[in-house]
C-alpha cells in the first residue's frame, strides 16, 4: 500500500473522487442492461478494477509485507467476489459468488483475530443460509436465467448512489486517523487520557504516523493476538449477555415456527389464490 | 297650542312607522296568515292615515289668518330630531373663518368647527302635511282595492308587504327634513317601484321593464346626488331647517327660516343654477318627464293596483314636491325655472300626442301620467305662488281621479281575465255599471270638465302660465319685480361667477353689496334689464307659446281619455274569450274604493278652490315664504276668460271623440288613419326607445360582453390556473408512486445521501 | 488489539462490500439475489464492528455480531418463506411483478425489449449410439443443458 499522503487532507480529493467515478460508470456497465454488449462488460471491468485500486490506495500499510500480502489477498476475495455477486446474470452464479465472498469476509475477521466469528461465517453463512437459498431457487427456477435477471431497476441512479456513499464511507474513515479530534469535542483525547493514565507505556509497534490524536486502545499492552479469543468470547456472552443470548435462542425458535405457520397456512389459500399478480 | 304642537311632535315619527311595522309583519307572518295576509300592512296604511289626518288638522290649526294683501300667514313647521344619524368631526371644506356663537352663518361659508352631522329628523309643515294625507289616503284606498285584486295571486303577502314598505318610504321622503334623508328615501322609492313593477318576475317582459325603470331613474339619482355634493359645499349644512350646535353654534338650514328670510341668502351664477338643474334632472327622473320618461309606459307590467299608487298618485310626485320643497333655491335661478316649464309643457304635448293612439287602456293612462305631471312641472316653472300652489292643487287632485282611472282599468283588466287591448272588449257599461260610472267621472275629471275636480285644478295652471305670459295683465308689478333675483349677483355677475368657485363670506358680501346698488338700479328699468344664458329664456313670449302649448294639451287629454270611455264602455258588448266567467262586475272591496275615490275626485275640487283652504293652507310652508315668491302673491281669483279656454278645449276633444267612437264597435277603424306618418310616429313613441337602445343600451351591452369576458377568461383563469397548479404537481409527484419496492428504496437511499452531503459540506473543516 | 492501519483497511472492506450490497439491493430483480445483496450489506457491517471491537477491546462489537448472525438466520428462514408465497402466487421471483400498490391510473411498468438470451447454446458431440438403447421414459426433464 502507498503511504498516505499529507496530513492536512486525509485522502486526496482527486484520488477519491476517481474512485467513486470509476466504479460508479464500472458498475453501471456491468449491472445486467438490455444493453449490454461483451465490451461493455470488459469495460465496466477494467473501470471496477481501477475504482477499487483507487479505494485501495486510501488504505494503509500494515508494516510488513507479509501481512499486506495476506490482508489484501483475502480483502479482494471478498470484495470482488462481493462485486461478481451483484452483477451476475444467474442467480445460481450469483449465491456461488456469494460463498467465496463469505470465504473472504471470514480470512478479513480471522485476520482480524476473531476466529470464533470467522469459522462461525463459514458454518452458519455459507453452510446454512447460502444452502438454503439454493434450495428455493431450484425449486422457483430451475431453468436458470430468466428474463427478469437480465434487466435492473435504475442501473444508473443506484449506482451512482453506491458509488457516492462508498466515496463519503471512505472519507470518514481516512479523516479518521489523520484528523485532529474535532473542535467540538472537549474531552481529551483517549490517548491522551490513556498515555496520561498509562504512563510510557506504548500501543503496538506498528503505529505509522505517531500522531497523538490516534485513538489509543483501552488497555495497552495487550497482544494482537488472543489465543484464547474463543474462550474469551464465551465468556462475555454467557457471562455479561446471557439473557440476550437465551432471547436469541427463542428468537429462533419462534422463527422455526412462524415459518411453518406461514406455509401452512399459505397452501390452504394456495389453491383459491393461484392467479396472477395485478 | 303648545300641547297641540307636543302632541304633533310625537305623532310625526309614528306616521312612517306604522306601516313599517305592518310590513315586518306581513313579511314575518305572511305565509301563516294565508288569506288574511293583508290585515298587518293594511292595519299599517289605515293607522297612517288616521295620524295623517290628525296631523293635517293638526297643523291646520296653527296656520293662522295671515296679515298683508293678500293675506298671507305666518310659516308654520314643527321638526323632531329622533337622533344623529351620522356624524363626521373635522370636515372642513376649504379655510374657514371661525364664526362667534349666534351670529348667523353667510351663505358660502362651511359650518364652523367643519362638523358633518345628518340628524334623523322629520318635519311637519302644510306641503309635508297635506301630502302624507294624500300618500296614506290614496295608499289606504289602493290596498284594500288589492284585497280583492290580488285575490288569487301566489304572491300575495309580498305584494302587501312591498305596498306597506312603499307607504313608509314614501312618507319619510316628504317628512324628511334633510336632504340626504330626502336622497335616501327617493332611492328607497325607486326601489320599492322596482320590485313592484317586477312583482310577477318570472315574466321576461316584467323583469325587463323593472330594470329598465331602475336605471333610469338611476340617471335621475344621480343628478340628486351631485346636486347635495354641491349643496354641501355651498351650504355648509344639509339640513332643511336651522339647527344649534352643542358648542352653540348656530347653523342655518338651507330652507330654515332665518335663511329664507335673508335676502342674501342663496347663491346665484353658475353653482345656483347648476344645483338647480341637476334637482330637475331628478325630478324628471322620477316623475317621468323628457327624456328620462321612457320608463312609466313600460312599468304598466306591474299589478294595476301597484301603478294606481305608484305611478300615478304618490311617487311620481316626488319630483314636483323635491321642486316646490326647494322653492327658495330655484327662485334665484330663473333660467332653471324657465327649463322646468319648458320641459313640463314639451313632455305634456308629446305624450298626449303619443296617448291618442295608444290601443292599451293602461298605456293610456300611464301617457296621460306623464302629461297631468307635465302639467305640474309647467306650474312650478312660473315661479309664482300660484304656479306653485296650482302644482300641489293639481297634484290632489291627480292622485284622486288618476288612482281612480287605474283601478277601474284593474277592474277591467279583472274582469276581461287580464285582457286591456281595449279593440278587444267594448260595452261593458252593461257589463260592470259601477266601474264605468266611476270611470266616467274619472275621465271627466282627467278630460276638466267642470265641476270636477281636474278642472279647477287645471285651471289655475293654465291662469299662472297666462299671468307670466301677459305680465301687465294681472296686476303683476309685484309679479316682475318680486321675479328679480337676489341681491347675490345673477345679471352680469352671472357670467363671471361660472368659473368662480370661492365661497369666502368677504368676497360675497362685498359682491353683494356692490350689486345691492346696482340692483336697485336695475329694479326701476325692469323691463329694460338685459338677461344672459339660461336666463333669457324667461320672457313674455316663452309663456305664451307654453300657455298655447298647455291648452292644446288639455284638448287632446279630453279626447284620449273619452276615446278610450268610449271605446271600453260604450257601443255592442263584446267580451273576449279569456274572461270565461269572469264577466261581472267586481266584488265590494274592489268597488267601495273606486266609489271613495269618484267622490273625491267629483267634490274636492269645488271645495278647495272657492274656500280657497289648500292654497291658504300651503301659504304657510316656510319653502313658499321666500320673498320672492310672497312677492308675486296675488288675491284669489277665479279667471272665466282662462276658464272659457280651457272648457272649449274639452269640449272640442271629447266631440272629436265622440264623432269617432261613440257607440261604435271598438275594434272598428279609428281616427289614427287620417293622421297617416304622424299617426306612425306617435305609435311608436317618437322613437324615444329605439334612440335610447342604440346611443345607450347596445354599447353599454358590448361593454358588459367585455368585461364579462374579462371576467371570466382572465379573473376566473387566473384562479383556476392557480387552481390547476396543485393539481398540476400532483400528478406530477404522484408518478413516483409506482408500485415498485426497490424505486422506492432508491429514493430513500438517495434522499439520505443528499442529507449526508449536505451535512458534510456543511461541517468540513 | 489491532493497530490503526488494520482498522483502517478493515473499515474500507468493510464499507466498500456495505455499499456493494446496496447497489445490488436496489438494482437486481431477482428476489433471491436481492436477498443474497442484503446478506452481503450484512457481512460488511460484521466486518466493521469486529474491526471496532477488536480496535478497542470491547467484546461488545463481537457479541453483536454473533446476534447478527442469529438474526440473519432466522430472517433467512423467514424471509425464505415469503419468497416462496410470493413465487406461488405470481410463478416467478421477480421483485417487479409486484405493482399493486401504485397509484390509481398510472399504467403497469412492463419490460420491454429484454435482452436476448446470450447463453450459447452447447453443442454435444454426438455419438452414434452403440449397443442398445435402454427402455424406460425419454423425458429429457433430468437432462439440463445449462444451468
Amino acid at each position: 500500500m502507498d503511504p498516505v499522503a499529507a496530513t492536512t487532507l486525509p485522502i486526496p480529493g482527486l484520488l477519491l473522487a476517481g474512485s467513486v467515478a470509476a466504479l460508479a460508470a464500472s458498475l453501471w456497465l456491468l449491472l445486467p442492461k438490455t444493453s449490454d454488449t461483451a465490451n461493455s462488460r470488459r469495460l465496466g471491468l477494467f473501470l471496477g478494477a481501477v475504482g477499487l485500486v483507487g479505494f485501495a490506495a486510501t488504505g494503509r500499510s500494515l508494516g510488513c509485507v507479509g501481512e499486506d500480502a495476506v490482508f489484501l489477498t483475502v480483502a479482494g476475495i471478498a470484495v470482488i467476489s462481493g462485486l461478481a455477486t451483484i452483477v451476475t446474470r444467474s442467480p445460481v452464479y450469483s449465491a456461488i459468488w456469494f460463498a467465496m465472498a463469505l470465504a473472504g469476509v471470514s480470512g478479513v475477521l480471522l485476520v482480524l483475530g476473531a476466529q470464533f466469528l470467522g469459522v462461525a461465517t463459514i458454518v452458519v453463512y455459507a453452510g446454512a443460509i447460502l444452502v438454503m437459498f439454493l434450495f428455493v431457487l431450484m425449486l422457483a427456477q430451475p431453468s436458470g436465467m430468466a428474463p427478469y435477471d437480465r434487466v435492473s431497476n435504475e442501473p444508473m441512479l443506484a449506482a451512482a448512489a453506491g458509488a457516492v456513499l462508498l466515496g463519503l464511507l471512505t472519507l470518514s474513515i481516512g479523516r479518521l486517523s489523520a484528523a485532529e479530534p474535532p473542535s467540538c469535542c472537549r474531552m481529551p483525547s483517549r490517548a491522551q487520557a490513556m498515555a496520561a493514565a498509562a504512563g510510557p507505556t506504548a500501543g503496538t509497534a506498528s503505529e505509522d504516523d505517531g500522531s497523538a490524536t490516534l485513538i489509543a486502545p483501552v488497555t495497552a499492552g495487550v497482544e494482537s493476538v488472543d489465543a484464547d479469543e474463543v474462550a474469551h468470547l464465551g465468556a462475555e456472552l454467557f457471562g455479561r449477555h446471557l439473557f440476550a443470548v437465551e432471547v436469541a435462542g427463542v428468537l429462533l425458535l419462534v422463527a422455526l415456527v412462524g415459518s411453518i405457520a406461514v406455509v401452512s397456512r399459505g397452501e390452504a389459500t394456495e389453491t383459491d389464490h393461484r392467479r396472477e399478480s395485478r | 297650542m303648545q300641547s297641540s304642537a307636543a302632541n304633533l311632535l310625537v305623532l310625526v315619527p309614528l306616521l312612517p312607522l306604522l306601516p313599517l311595522l305592518g310590513a315586518v309583519c306581513t313579511v314575518l307572518l305572511g305565509r301563516r296568515l294565508g288569506p288574511r295576509a293583508h290585515i298587518p300592512a293594511v292595519a299599517g296604511i289605515g293607522a297612517a292615515a288616521v295620524v295623517a289626518l290628525l296631523l293635517l288638522l293638526g297643523t291646520a290649526t296653527q296656520v293662522g289668518a295671515g296679515h298683508g294683501d293678500p293675506p298671507r300667514p305666518e310659516p308654520v313647521e314643527i321638526i323632531s330630531t329622533l337622533w344623529q344619524w351620522a356624524t363626521v368631526g373635522d370636515a372642513r371644506s376649504g379655510d374657514l373663518p371661525a364664526t362667534e356663537a349666534g351670529v348667523p352663518i353667510a351663505p358660502g361659508t362651511a359650518v364652523s368647527g367643519g362638523t358633518f352631522s345628518i340628524p334623523i329628523a322629520l318635519r311637519l309643515d302644510p306641503l309635508t302635511a297635506t301630502l302624507l294625507m294624500v300618500i296614506t289616503g290614496v295608499g289606504l284606498l289602493v290596498a284594500i282595492y288589492s284585497i280583492g285584486y290580488m285575490h288569487d295571486d301566489p304572491g300575495y303577502p309580498r305584494f302587501f308587504a312591498l305596498v306597506a314598505i312603499f307607504v313608509f318610504s314614501m312618507s319619510m321622503l316628504v317628512a324628511a327634513s334633510n336632504f340626504l334623508l330626502v336622497y335616501v328615501f327617493w332611492e328607497a322609492v325607486g326601489a320599492c317601484s322596482y320590485l313592484l313593477i317586477g312583482f310577477w318576475y318570472t315574466k321576461p317582459e316584467a323583469a325587463r321593464a323593472a330594470k329598465k325603470a331602475f336605471l333610469v331613474n338611476r340617471v335621475g339619482d344621480f343628478g340628486l346626488a351631485i346636486a347635495v355634493f354641491l349643496l354641501w359645499m355651498t351650504y355648509g349644512t344639509l339640513n332643511f331647517h336651522d339647527t344649534r350646535l352643542a358648542d352653540g353654534t348656530f347653523v342655518e338650514g338651507i330652507l330654515g327660516q332665518t335663511r329664507i328670510a335673508d335676502e342674501a341668502g342663496y347663491v346665484g351664477g353658475a353653482v345656483g343654477t347648476a344645483i338647480c338643474l341637476l334637482m330637475l334632472l331628478a325630478a324628471c327622473g322620477k316623475s317621468a318627464q323628457m327624456p328620462l320618461h321612457v320608463w312609466l309606459p313600460d312599468a304598466m307590467e306591474g299589478p294595476t293596483p301597484a301603478s294606481a299608487l305608484i305611478h300615478a298618485a304618490t311617487m311620481v310626485t316626488a319630483g314636483i314636491y323635491l321642486i316646490t320643497r326647494s322653492a327658495p333655491l330655484f327662485m334665484g335661478c330663473p333660467g332653471a325655472l324657465t327649463m322646468v316649464s319648458i320641459v313640463g309643457a314639451t313632455t305634456a304635448l308629446v305624450a298626449a300626442l303619443i296617448a291618442t293612439v295608444q290601443n292599451d287602456l293602461k298605456r293610456v293612462l300611464a301617457y296621460s301620467t306623464i302629461s297631468q305631471l307635465g302639467y305640474m312641472f309647467v306650474a312650478l316653472g312660473t315661479g309664482t305662488m300660484l304656479g306653485f300652489t296650482a302644482a300641489i292643487f293639481h297634484l290632489v287632485t291627480h292622485a284622486f281621479f288618476k288612482a281612480l282611472l287605474f283601478l277601474g282599468a284593474g277592474s277591467v283588466m279583472h274582469a276581461m281575465g287580464g285582457v286591456i287591448d281595449m279593440r278587444r272588449f267594448g260595452g261593458l257599461r252593461h257589463v260592470m255599471p259601477i266601474t264605468a260610472a266611476t270611470f266616467l267621472i274619472g275621465a271627466c275629471a282627467l278630460a276638466g270638465v267642470p265641476p270636477f275636480a281636474g278642472f279647477f285644478s287645471k285651471d289655475e295652471v293654465l291662469a299662472s302660465l297666462h299671468a307670466k305670459a301677459h305680465p301687465d295683465a294681472h296686476g303683476s308689478d309685484h309679479g316682475e319685480a318680486g321675479r328679480q333675483p337676489p341681491e347675490t349677483g345673477i345679471d352680469a355677475g352671472g357670467v363671471a361667477d361660472r368659473g368662480v368657485r370661492s365661497f369666502r363670506p368677504a368676497s360675497m358680501t362685498s359682491r353683494s353689496s356692490t350689486l345691492a346698488s346696482r340692483s336697485t338700479g336695475t329694479t326701476d328699468h325692469a323691463a329694460t334689464t338685459e338677461k344672459i344664458g339660461l336666463d333669457a329664456l324667461d320672457h313674455p313670449s316663452t309663456w305664451r307659446l307654453l300657455f298655447w302649448m298647455s291648452l292644446l294639451t288639455a284638448g287632446l287629454t279630453a279626447f284620449y281619455t273619452f276615446r278610450a270611455v268610449f271605446m271600453t264602455f260604450t257601443g255592442p258588448v263584446r267580451i273576449p274569450k279569456e274572461a270565461g266567467h269572469h264577466a261581472h262586475e267586481s266584488p265590494p272591496v274592489m268597488t267601495n274604493p273606486l266609489l271613495v275615490l269618484a267622490a273625491l275626485s267629483a267634490l274636492s275640487g269645488v271645495v278647495l278652490f272657492f274656500t280657497d283652504a289648500l292654497a291658504h293652507f300651503l301659504a304657510a310652508t316656510p319653502s313658499l315664504n321666500a320673498p320672492a315668491v310672497l312677492a308675486t302673491a296675488v288675491a284669489h281669483a277665479f279667471h272665466p276668460d282662462i276658464a272659457i279656454q280651457g272648457t272649449l278645449a274639452a269640449a272640442i276633444g271629447i266631440a272629436v271623440a265622440a264623432i269617432g267612437h261613440l257607440g261604435r264597435r271598438s275594434d272598428s277603424p279609428q281616427m289614427e288613419r287620417y293622421l297617416g306618418p304622424l299617426g306612425a310616429l306617435f305609435a311608436n313613441k317618437f322613437y324615444f326607445d329605439p334612440i335610447y337602445a342604440a346611443l345607450i343600451v347596445k354599447p353599454l351591452e358590448a361593454l358588459a360582453m367585455v368585461t364579462a369576458f374579462f371576467d371570466r377568461a382572465i379573473v376566473d383563469g387566473t384562479v383556476d390556473a392557480i387552481g390547476q397548479v396543485p393539481l398540476a404537481w400532483g400528478s406530477a409527484i404522484r408518478r413516483m408512486q409506482s408500485g415498485l419496492v426497490q424505486r422506492y428504496a432508491l429514493a430513500g437511499v438517495v434522499g439520505v445521501l443528499a442529507i449526508v452531503l449536505a451535512l458534510a459540506w456543511q461541517l468540513r473543516p | 488489539m489491532i493497530p490503526a492501519t488494520l482498522l483502517t483497511n478493515a473499515l474500507l472492506v468493510g464499507a466498500v462490500l456495505f455499499c456493494l450490497g446496496l447497489v445490488g439491493i436496489l438494482t437486481r430483480r431477482n428476489l433471491i439475489v436481492m436477498f443474497l445483496s442484503a446478506e452481503l450489506m450484512l457481512q460488511g457491517v460484521s466486518v466493521t464492528l469486529v474491526a471496532w471491537s477488536r480496535y478497542h477491546g470491547d467484546w461488545g462489537g463481537q457479541v453483536l455480531v454473533v446476534f447478527v448472525l442469529t438474526v440473519a438466520a432466522c430472517e433467512a428462514a423467514v424471509a425464505l418463506v415469503f419468497v416462496l408465497q410470493a413465487f406461488a402466487r405470481t410463478g416467478r421471483l421477480d421483485a417487479s411483478a409486484w405493482q399493486a400498490l401504485r397509484e390509481e391510473n398510472l399504467p403497469r411498468v412492463i419490460d420491454h425489449g429484454l435482452p436476448a438470451d446470450d447463453r450459447v447454446v452447447p453443442t454435444w458431440p454426438h455419438l452414434s449410439p452403440a449397443g442398445v438403447l435402454p427402455e424406460g421414459d425419454d423425458s429429457r426433464s433430468l437432462e439440463r443443458d445449462h444451468v
